[in-house]
């Protein structure tokens, strides 16, 4: 009993600079955002935020208004950030499975090419993206290069403006993405029992079977955590769209992350922003109540 | 077709895979590397239409000159030092703050203890843009009523960067106190340490590899930071990241340059990655398994 009191006292200290952290640089920061999101704040009413006129859903309304020209904007860049998810995160899971699967295998320099294949995902991601939007130029570039020496193309694309900006930061993305998944899924294979194998060859199964059979079934955890991750980053996405297309895509590749940089700190309209900001978190919050939900019923 | 050919055919796939997946993450690199190589005109002057004039793997002269100007037309060391202060600030606040923390949720028994690891986690899904606004004006306000500058100051930006980076931290740290015993806690403290007088010295030196690990995490996440860096810093913080841009202009593509700035400003952290490659991975590991 004495113990337990004792632990009770002493608990509060080492927590307490996390907890303090915590409260004001996350929690009350995101309270005080969800606040703006009611407010029109903007170059005006920023010197003194608390007098701002209170508005309401007026921002809410605004962004989903399809008339207007946020709202057209903020849906379309919704529209995008799925698009970009339902292409990249499928496929860096399935590369970084595939690549997995490989490098399980025995071959003479494994540990080296394990080290060599997270190059990518160890590298800053302002060098990767920098590297892709050279190799994405149009005249000096090396992808119109190969698909010129390949005969695929008679007159080199222009990548980075336009249409085809967002499948170039798709590229990007996923070579910058799957070394992850791969790291993560080497991990689940390497734990699965060498005794599962050995008695499913006793019993005939040849290897497309064992991997149905067994090494899915037993990888499905950790995979379904690492989409569910890779899909809450999805929504994060920045650094990509930023670095290979500046912090206006263009409508095709704008994400609600530029967007809401740009509109709030270029047309200085910071409740529009926050209102936008709010939505992409509840987006997330949902996504990741419904997907915890479904694992549970699974496992019951 | 004999057990034995069966194997050989196996083998050779095996490698021919590898070989494929190793030229599609050094291909980038390969073409870095010989970027900064080559010279700007060279670079400019490349056409994909024309013959002769395709850009090619090999630079047709290979200089120097690119490393040695790195700094001329962008002040990329003043960038680097920034970097490298706020990225060490931010290693140190978050090792304090998170040994702490993990210590905390790892050795006590204790009432809301889950509530404070739902807390840490669920910080992770906010994205970094719904923070940024707020933080924007919480900076202007403290700047405006308090006197306490924290826009583009060094002090503001490990603030910032320590919050984003000790969530993970504290559950990768917990996570490797876990695996220490804790018989050696009470071995301690019935040689007459006390509680803290136990973690710091008995348990801290027993978790250095897990305290390193979560100390380069948040270097490397601070280093390479772009959304909150792009608002907050400004003339005197800017960080690398952010000065890469700088290489491209609207008058000027300075492609060489940017590509062996590229690979000076990847030097820390592959240098750190590589020292620490083992700690690092089965952090990542169970950070994604058992977070």
């Amino acid at each position: 009993m004495k113990k337990a009191s004792m632990h009770k006292t002493n608990v509060i200290w080492f927590l307490l600079p996390a907890i303090f952290g915590m409260l004001f640089v996350h929690f009350i920061p995101i309270l005080w955002g969800i606040y703006i999101s009611f407010l029109d704040l903007d170059l005006y009413t920023i010197a003194s935020p608390w007098t701002a006129p209170f508005v309401g859903f007026g921002n809410y309304v605004q962004i989903f208004t399809s008339g207007m020209d946020v709202g057209t904007k903020f849906i379309r860049s919704l529209w995008n950030v799925i698009f970009f998810g339902i292409i990249t995160v499928p496929a860096g899971y399935i590369i970084g499975l595939a690549v997995a699967l490989l490098l399980n295998q025995k071959f003479v320099g494994r540990n080296l090419v394990r080290g060599l294949v997270l190059l990518p995902y160890i590298t800053p991601d302002s060098v990767c993206y920098n590297v892709w939007r050279f190799i994405f130029q149009a005249r000096i570039g090396l992808v119109n290069k190969i698909l010129m020496d390949l005969n695929l193309i008679k007159e080199p694309l222009i990548w980075l403006v336009g249409e085809r900006g967002i499948y170039a930061v798709m590229v990007a993305s996923i070579w910058k993405g799957w070394p992850f998944a791969s790291l993560i899924l080497l991990a689940g294979l390497q734990s699965i029992p060498h005794e599962l194998y050995e008695a499913a060859r006793i019993d005939g199964a040849n290897k497309w079977q064992q991997f149905i059979n067994i090494t899915f079934p037993m990888l499905l955890p950790i995979s379904g955590t690492l989409l569910l991750l890779s899909s809450i980053w999805n929504f994060h996405a920045f650094n990509q769209f930023y670095v290979m297309l500046s912090s206006d895509p263009g409508a095709g590749a704008d994400v609600p992350s530029t967007l809401i940089l740009r509109e709030a700190f270029s047309n200085l309209h910071y409740g529009l922003g926050s209102a936008m900001s709010t939505v992409l978190m509840a987006i997330i919050m949902i996504m990741t109540v419904i997907s915890i939900k479904a694992r549970r019923e699974e496992v019951h | 077709m004999t057990f034995k050919t069966r194997q050989t055919i196996n083998q050779i796939l095996v490698y021919l895979g590898v070989f494929v997946v190793l030229v599609a993450v050094l291909g980038p690199y390969m073409w870095m590397v010989s970027g900064s190589f080559k010279d700007n005109l060279e670079v400019q002057a490349s056409d994909v239409t024309k013959k002769g004039l395709e850009p090619s793997w090999i630079p047709r002269k290979i200089i120097f000159d690119n490393y040695r100007d790195v700094n001329k037309t962008v002040r990329i060391l003043d960038y680097f030092k920034n970097s490298i202060i706020i990225s060490v600030g931010t290693m140190f606040t978050s090792i304090v703050i998170s040994i702490l923390a993990g210590y905390g949720l790892s050795r006590f028994r204790f009432k809301g203890k889950n509530l404070f690891t739902v807390a840490v986690l669920s910080t992770q899904m906010f994205p970094g843009i719904a923070f940024l606004i707020p933080y924007f004006i919480l900076f202007s306000f403290f700047n405006r009523n308090l006197g306490i500058p924290l826009k583009d100051t060094y002090l503001g930006m490990i603030i910032t960067y320590t919050s984003f980076a000790l969530p993970f931290c504290i559950l990768m740290l917990r996570n490797f106190l876990d695996s220490v015993p804790f018989e050696i806690d009470e071995q301690a403290q019935i040689d007459g340490c006390t509680k803290t007088g136990a973690l710091f010295r008995v348990i801290i030196p027993l978790s250095t590899p897990g305290i390193a690990a979560v100390g380069i995490y948040s270097f490397i996440m601070a280093w390479n930071e772009i959304l909150f860096a792009s608002v907050l810093t400004g003339r005197e913080t800017k960080p690398v990241s952010m000065g890469l841009l700088e290489y491209i202009t609207a008058q000027a593509s300075r492609w060489a340059q940017m590509m062996a700035a590229c690979i000076v400003v990847s030097i820390p952290v592959l240098i750190l990655f590589t020292a620490m490659q083992k700690q690092i991975v089965e952090g990542l590991v169970s950070g994604a398994t058992k977070g």
